[in-house]
This record gives structure tokens, C-alpha cells and sequence, in this order.
């Protein structure tokens, strides 16, 4: 097998691979960034409503970094750490000023500063944004930064897994998709940050591209995911395209309603209504739609026609173009079809607050494939590009420091090793039949939405690890019909799809365990947060065909937990 | 009765009840055509059936035909919402974004329920309607794609706002998503090597004419002359699925022309031409096409050209005597408000 040396690779070219890289290369060192799509394509385009940031001399009054923590800590349910939440809110301004210097478009003030705006769970305004846009234009930024330094892309290659010894990380394999060649790229360093694993769940707002593969490729190589259980759902999604419709649209008076033209967020939340928290929200839409009053497709109406058509091409723009592009629906005559969808994932790779994982030498991680834990529970808007970007730095400059204090290993990776993981991928090529990725990943991401999704109970989790367990077992025997060595997308899509169960057996075992009710993680068996018992990070690892589970407590510095009222 | 509301200065009735109207819904069987391709099998045609409803993208008929009946079809999706520009390909023979195209709608605008997909036109093919983009990043590095702020700026020490009038303009043009439809339909893209292609325009400009840029010059020599040779068929502007108007930013970059020192024979020759038009239209209201060409490419072009003309039996027109318009004084208005 070729092999190829570098002294940092990142895996994943969105926001937070593009920023570790670019702190990398900047030190002269060299640098790899390996993405499967082109760096442009990543999730983080996807990226709407803004960054949270503090700015000194431009921001409310009011507002300092301690209220931005608190917010943040609040919202993630007390399970954020809070020295990560501390360190987020201190470099939000720098970090948000940096990239108006190398060229994002923020909108401005009428003086030239940058513009502010509110977002939910933000005690003081302090969103910034380029449009509806902002993830977009900040990866364009970066991208284009990052592409000027002295950086090596490797755009459209796929990582089949990481290579380690006893103790430390020595590289990854990863084949070109174009002619399916594959190449070692040896390293000193990985930085993971291959972004979320939205493709798992039936509905997401995520991209196709989304399927978990950094989560599974640590796992592989023996490192744990902290908080795996838990998962965002945004409750309105366009539907069938899962394309994200901003919570924006009820703060200006939209209305959820059902078959029978009700208001029906009155029954579970009559005094926040419409307003209520993402969770209460996509809850009562699911429980609508399984009493019989959503509409034929499993959604119900987010009716904006009663704000009269000037205000709604005002003030929601977005929500307007998309479900009239999207979903070919004219959101001032009739409501907007709308559906609970997975949008995030608090879970990841398990880091401090460098970016650095202390289960494997020389493996760091950033963005949603890390989890630094800031957003603990249940993530607030806008945090999660600031995350990117501010983690994705630290990391970079971790790494750098790493270099520095790190010598190349004496002894070379076997090529033994490297020829047994490309064997094992290529099975499903050898192989003349058994089943298909696509029956598969159906089931699965049925599974995951009906038993590890916005509900959760005892039996319901305990059939999907049984399933799952059993999915993954059917997943060793699967074959591609494609023997081509041309970009073979269906090769590809059964290898996300072997990363795909490896995450869920760890998602779904860990759901099964935390026997309370945390932000996101809603238990109809244990419906209260019980912080005696479960104030404490999950700590996962995969090992064969069982999920290895121990907990660690949360970092707390000023904030001591108390009820979570809006 | 209903309420009013203040939106930036302005009332908005804003009625108290919503509306209870159904969402209706509808479904058809389509037929997909797909051209597919491998460098070992070439090139055939495959048919495949399945139901859509009134939402179903393009990019989900493609998941679906994946998943559930041909796992071997290759093709490029990602973000599914146009923004991170994928899933470019010929649907019924014109350059569309598959995720921003429904299928119902579609056969509603063919009155046919045949839906044919191929891979863009112009990239070399890799497999059945994946395309390779070399050539389009090149174009797009050309144009040094990033923002060069003074040192001052980047270290910290100096702030140079953006207002809000100049962040609108440029934004508009930076929402450029890579996805190479305009290049794939461009024709002077085909016949002129030197020409840079629209998306690169598109990019170039934004920097061009951002305040803040520090190599300017820099730009001029990549931009200017190349920015002469597009022929304004306006296709670019016709397929952008972000409306960006590369066109546009091909025109502005046009009058960059009178700040060159150097000028190339295309700049050059350019600007003659249009001050030829421009000229023409002043003193008779007409464009009178022989005046211009003379004008354009001077004598000696112009005679061996005749030559031509005359063997093809073509002279004639260039003969037409052309009389000037009556209301002249009206034209000399509309130029000068178009010149402030």
C-alpha cells in the first residue's frame, strides 16, 4: 500500500477541520486534510441562523461573557462543563472578529460593526449573522484561508479507519474515491472532525454526507464517546426534505396546527404555547400524529397565513423560500408542513478543553464529532458555529504544541496490519451476495427514530440494542452489486453504513442506562431530571459486540444546577 | 378584527385566528430516465419507476433509487437546501440543482411524466452522473479566491468597517456555491481558453471590489481582459440556482478597464467597441453595425473581411443606408442618465 507522511492529519474539512488545519499549517508543519466531499460541501454550509458571540465595545450593555454561560449551562441542562462553557463564551468575540478580518460578510450596523440579533435561551442579543446564511459564508471564509496556506487537500478520499499501536496513533487509511486507491497516510496526529451523524434517524435536518464516521472510527480504534444518548430534535423541520424551518418563525406568531385546524400546543403547554421549548414541541407533534390528528405523511401545519403576506416576506424570509422551493407550498395561503427531525448531536468523541483525547496519544478531536461538552444536554441556537470555530483553533493549536513535544516513532507500522482493515472493507466487494446496504439502513434509521428517538422507554431501547445488535450482525454479511473500481458510491454508502451501526449500538445501550429525564434524553419511564443519581458524562466503549459504560462527573465552576423553567 | 403590527416603520395587518386549511397532497408514478456511465461499460440509458408526492425532491428520488432498487447509480448529493451545491446535473436537458428541483413540479412543466437526468455538460464524466471538477476549481483559484487585508488589519492594530450598502453588494455576489452549472452551459467557456468562466467572475469581483482588499492591481491583470471575452449570452444568469448574476459581475468588472495602465489587444479592442456603439447610437439613434466594426477592428481587418462578405454574397448588408431617428435630443437624455 502506498504510504504517504505527514506530521497532522485532520479528518473532515467543515468548520472546525478547516480552522485545526489552518492553525497547524500556519506552524510550518505538515498538514493533511482529508474529506470525502469537496471542502465547500460540508454540513457547516448548512448552517443558518448565526454565531454567538460576545464583542467587547459591540455588544448589550448589559451582556458580558459570565451571562453567555450561564446561558449556555442552563440550556445544556447542568450537564455542560463548565470551564468549556467559560472558555466558548471568553473567545466568542475574538474568534467572531477574526473572521470578519479574513473576509465573512456579517451584516453591519449602519456605523460598519458587526449586526447583532436574539436567539432563543440568549438573556442578552449577541447572534451574529450573514443573512440566513452564516454557516455558508463562514465556511466559504475559511475554506478559502485555509486553501492559501500550505496545505495539502485531499478532497473525495474516504477514511476507512485509524492506525495505532500500543499506545499512540500512528495514522489512517483512506482511499481515493475517484479509482478507489487506497494510501496510509502516517501521522503524529488526527484530528477528527468529521461532523455530526444526523443520516441515523429517518428525519434530519443534516446532510446525506452525515453518517457518523468519526464517532465509529474512534470506537474502532478503542476510544470512547462521551454523552452518547444524547440527541437534538428540532421539532419544526420541513417536511419530507427535514430542511430546518428557525424556531424564528413562531417567535413571530406562527401556529402549530393539527388536522382538525386546533391549536393543539394548548394541551401540553398552555401557558408557552407555540413558544415552548424545542423538546415539549417536537414531543406534542409526535403525539398529535400517533393519535390521528397530523396529516397523511406523519405532519402537521406551521400556520404563518394569519401574519398576512408583507409581514411574513419581512420578517421570515428563509421559512417562506423553502417551503415554497422545497416544498412547493405558498406559506402565506397555507401552513407550512412541518415535522420533528434529528438535528444534532450533544455525543462525541470524548476530549478536554484542548482537544485533546486521553484514551489514545495523538488523537484529538473538534467540532460535533468531539464532545468538549458545552452544550451538555441539549445545545442552544447559534452555539454550535461559535463551537466549531473557537474548538477547532484550541485543537489546532494543541496539535501544534504536540509536534513540537513529540517525536517521530522508531519503529514503522506493519503492512501486515494496514492489508488485514483493507481486506475487511473490501469484503463486501468479494462477496457475491447477502444483504444490501439500503434494506439495512432503512431498518436501522427506523429503529433509532421509533425506539432511541424523541421518546424513550425501557423496552422500546431494549428492542432497538437487540435489533441493532442484530442489524449489525446481517451488516457483516453485506455485499455490494458494484465490482467497479470508478467511484463506487455504493461501496462507499456500505462502509458509512458499517460506521453507521457501530454508533447506534453505542447510542442506543447508552440511552438504555441513564434512567432519567435530561434535556434532550426524554424518558416517558423516568420523566424527571435526578441529579443525585445522573449529574455525570457517560462514558462509552465499544468492544466487540457489547457497549462498555461508566460515568465521570461534569466540571462545574460557578453555576449550580436548579430547575430548568422558561 | 385584526391586528396591526409595526414592521420597520411600516403597519402590517395581522389577523388574530389562523386559517384552518388542509394541506393537500398528491401523488404520481414517474418514469426516470438516467444516462448513465462507466469507464467500462460506456454509456447506456436506464429507466427506473417509482411514486413521488408533491415534496419529493430530485436528490430523494436519486436516495430512493439507491437505496431501494439500483445501489450501483453514482451521483453527488449532500445538503439537500442549496447551499452547499452537489447535486448539479441536466434534468430534462437544462443545468438544475437535483435537490432544488421537484419531481411533480417537473412533470407539470413538460406535460410528461419522463424525467430524464444526465450529467452536466462540459466536465469529463467519472461515472454515470458524477463529473470531474478539476477544471472548475482550477478556474476558481485563478482569481486568488481570498481576502488580502493589510497586516494592520489582520494583526489587530487598524479596523476598516464595512458599511452596510457595500456588505449588501458584496454578499450577493459571495453566495457563489461552487456547483459549476453556469461553466457547464457557458459557451465562451468552450471557444475561448483565456476566459475565465463565470463563477470565477462571480468570485473575482467580490474581492475586486471589496474596500478592504489589498492586491487590486493584482485582480485587474486576472480579471479585466478576461472579463472582455464573454459574449453576454446570458446563460449563467439563466441557470444559477443562488442567483448570484455572474453576468453582472463580468459588466462591473468591464468598467475596471479605464483604471489599467497595460491593456491587452482584448481590452483594448473592447473598449473600442463599445465606444463605437456608443457613438453610433448618439448621432443617429441606431446601432449601425458596419460604423462599429470599422471602428472595432480598424481598416485593414475590415477589408480582407470584406473580401469574405463579398464572395458569400453577404455585402449587401453592409451597404443599408441608414437614416438617423427623428427625437435624437431624447436619446442624448436617456445616455446621459445612464452615464450619471
Amino acid at each position: 500500500m502506498e504510504k504517504l507522511s505527514y506530521d497532522a492529519v485532520v479528518l473532515g474539512a467543515g468548520l472546525s477541520g478547516l480552522m485545526a488545519a489552518h492553525e497547524i499549517g500556519k506552524e510550518g508543519f505538515k498538514v493533511a486534510i482529508i474529506s470525502k466531499v469537496f471542502p465547500t460541501r460540508s454540513h457547516s454550509s448548512s448552517a443558518e441562523g448565526g454565531i454567538a458571540a460576545y464583542i467587547p465595545g459591540n455588544s448589550d450593555p448589559n451582556d458580558n461573557p459570565d451571562y453567555m454561560t450561564y446561558d449556555t449551562v442552563k440550556g445544556g441542562d447542568y450537564l455542560v462543563d463548565q470551564d468549556a462553557a467559560e472558555l466558548l463564551s471568553m473567545k466568542s468575540g475574538d474568534i467572531a472578529t477574526v473572521m470578519e478580518r479574513w473576509g465573512t460578510l456579517f451584516n453591519r450596523q449602519p456605523d460598519g460593526r458587526i449586526a447583532i440579533r436574539y436567539f432563543g435561551g440568549q438573556t442578552y442579543p449577541r447572534t451574529r449573522f450573514v443573512g440566513d446564511k452564516t454557516g455558508m459564508a463562514l465556511l466559504h471564509t475559511i475554506y478559502e484561508r485555509t486553501s492559501g496556506l500550505d496545505v495539502d487537500f485531499y478532497s473525495e478520499w474516504f477514511a476507512l479507519d485509524l492506525i495505532r499501536d500500543q499506545e499512540r496513533v500512528r495514522g489512517v487509511i483512506a482511499m481515493q474515491m475517484k479509482n478507489m486507491t487506497p494510501v496510509f497516510f502516517e501521522a503524529r496526529a488526527i484530528v477528527m472532525a468529521t461532523g455530526g451523524m444526523g443520516m441515523l434517524y429517518r428525519h434530519s435536518t443534516n446532510s446525506y454526507i452525515n453518517t457518523g464516521d468519526g464517532y465509529a472510527m474512534a470506537l474502532r480504534a478503542g476510544v470512547a464517546l462521551k454523552d452518547p444518548e444524547f440527541v437534538q430534535f428540532h421539532p419544526t423541520a420541513l417536511y419530507p426534505s427535514d430542511i430546518l424551518i428557525s424556531e424564528a418563525a413562531r417567535g413571530e406568531g406562527a401556529v402549530l396546527i393539527n388536522n382538525k385546524g386546533e391549536r393543539f400546543m394548548k394541551r401540553y403547554a398552555p401557558n408557552k404555547l407555540d413558544l415552548a421549548p424545542r423538546d415539549i414541541a417536537s414531543r406534542s407533534i409526535l403525539t398529535e400524529v400517533k393519535e390521528g390528528r397530523g396529516f397523511p405523511g406523519g405532519f402537521v401545519g406551521l400556520d404563518l397565513t394569519h401574519l398576512g403576506p408583507d409581514y411574513i416576506k419581512e420578517r421570515l424570509a428563509l421559512a417562506y423560500e423553502a417551503a415554497k422551493s422545497f416544498s412547493g407550498i405558498d406559506a402565506t395561503v397555507e401552513p407550512i408542513p412541518v415535522r420533528p427531525a434529528q438535528h444534532y448531536y450533544m455525543g462525541g468523541i470524548d476530549v478536554d478543553i484542548t482537544g485533546t483525547n486521553h484514551d489514545l496519544r495523538g488523537l484529538f478531536a473538534a467540532g460535533e464529532a468531539a464532545c468538549v461538552s458545552v452544550h451538555g444536554a441539549n445545545r442552544l441556537g447559534s452555539n454550535s458555529l461559535l463551537e466549531t470555530l473557537v474548538f477547532g483553533r484550541e485543537t489546532g493549536r494543541t496539535v501544534a504544541d504536540y509536534l513540537k513535544s513529540t517525536s517521530k516513532p522508531s519503529s514503522s507500522v506493519e503492512n501486515i496490519e494496514l492489508e488485514k482493515m483493507l481486506d475487511e472493507a473490501y469484503s463486501f466487494v468479494k462477496s457475491e451476495s447477502g444483504v444490501h446496504f439500503g434494506e439495512v439502513q432503512n431498518k436501522l434509521r427506523d429503529i433509532m427514530w421509533e425506539k432511541v428517538g424523541v421518546f424513550r422507554e425501557e423496552k422500546g431501547m431494549q428492542e432497538a440494542v437487540k435489533e441493532v445488535k442484530e442489524l449489525r450482525q446481517q451488516v457483516t454479511k453485506m455485499y455490494v452489486n458494484d465490482k467497479s473500481r470508478v467511484y463506487n458510491t455504493e461501496f462507499f454508502n456500505a462502509l458509512e453504513l458499517r460506521n453507521m451501526m457501530d454508533l447506534a449500538i453505542v447510542i442506543s445501550s447508552s440511552a438504555l442506562n441513564r434512567k432519567e429525564s435530561r434535556g434532550a434524553h426524554y424518558r416517558l419511564d423516568y420523566t424527571q431530571r435526578d441529579d443525585e443519581n445522573w449529574l455525570k458524562h457517560t462514558i462509552s466503549y465499544l468492544r466487540g459486540n457489547t457497549v462498555e459504560i461508566s460515568y465521570k462527573p461534569v466540571k462545574m465552576t460557578k453555576w449550580k444546577p436548579e430547575p430548568r423553567v422558561y | 378584527m385584526p391586528e396591526v403590527k409595526q414592521v420597520e416603520g411600516k403597519n402590517v395587518e395581522v389577523n388574530s385566528q389562523p386559517k384552518s386549511s388542509a394541506i393537500r397532497n398528491e401523488e404520481k408514478e414517474i418514469v426516470v430516465k438516467i444516462k448513465r456511465f462507466s469507464p467500462d461499460k460506456g454509456e447506456w440509458w436506464q429507466e427506473y419507476k417509482l411514486k413521488v408526492d408533491r415534496f419529493t425532491q430530485m436528490t430523494e428520488v436519486l436516495r430512493r433509487i439507491k437505496t431501494e432498487q439500483d445501489p450501483s447509480l453514482s451521483y453527488r448529493a449532500a445538503c439537500h437546501m442549496a447551499v452547499c451545491g452537489s447535486c448539479g446535473m441536466k434534468i430534462n436537458g437544462a443545468p438544475r440543482l437535483a435537490c432544488k428541483t421537484l419531481a411533480i413540479e417537473l412533470t407539470k412543466e413538460y406535460n410528461s411524466n419522463e424525467i430524464t437526468l444526465e450529467p452536466m455538460d462540459l466536465y469529463p464524466r467519472v461515472k454515470d452522473l458524477v463529473v470531474d471538477l478539476d477544471d472548475f476549481y482550477e478556474r476558481m483559484y485563478k482569481v486568488k479566491p481570498r481576502l488580502y487585508p493589510s497586516e494592520e488589519i489582520l494583526e489587530g492594530k487598524a479596523e476598516h468597517r464595512l458599511v452596510p450598502e457595500d456588505q449588501r453588494e458584496l454578499w450577493k455576489f459571495a453566495q457563489c456555491i461552487w456547483c459549476g452549472l453556469c461553466v457547464s452551459s457557458c459557451p465562451s467557456v468552450r471557444n475561448d481558453a483565456e476566459f475565465l468562466g463565470p463563477a470565477a467572475h462571480a468570485k473575482g469581483y467580490r474581492f475586486l471590489a471589496d474596500p478592504r482588499d489589498t492586491i487590486t492591481e493584482e485582480r485587474m491583470k486576472i480579471l479585466v481582459d478576461s472579463s472582455w471575452r464573454c459574449t453576454y449570452c446570458y446563460q449563467c444568469f439563466n441557470v444559477c440556482p443562488r442567483d448570484i448574476e455572474p453576468v453582472t459581475t463580468i459588466k462591473k468588472t468591464r468598467a475596471w478597464s479605464s483604471k489599467m495602465k497595460d491593456k491587452t489587444k482584448v481590452i483594448e479592442t473592447g473598449e473600442k467597441h463599445i465606444n463605437a456603439i456608443a457613438d453610433t447610437i448618439r448621432k443617429s439613434g441606431k446601432l449601425l453595425e458596419a460604423e462599429v466594426y470599422l471602428r472595432t477592428y480598424g481598416l485593414v481587418q475590415a477589408m480582407s473581411d470584406m473580401l469574405y462578405m463579398l464572395k458569400s454574397g453577404r455585402m449587401k448588408y453592409t451597404l443599408i443606408k441608414e437614416v438617423p431617428v427623428k427625437d435624437l435630443n431624447d436619446i442624448e437624455k436617456v445616455m446621459k442618465g445612464d452615464e450619471q
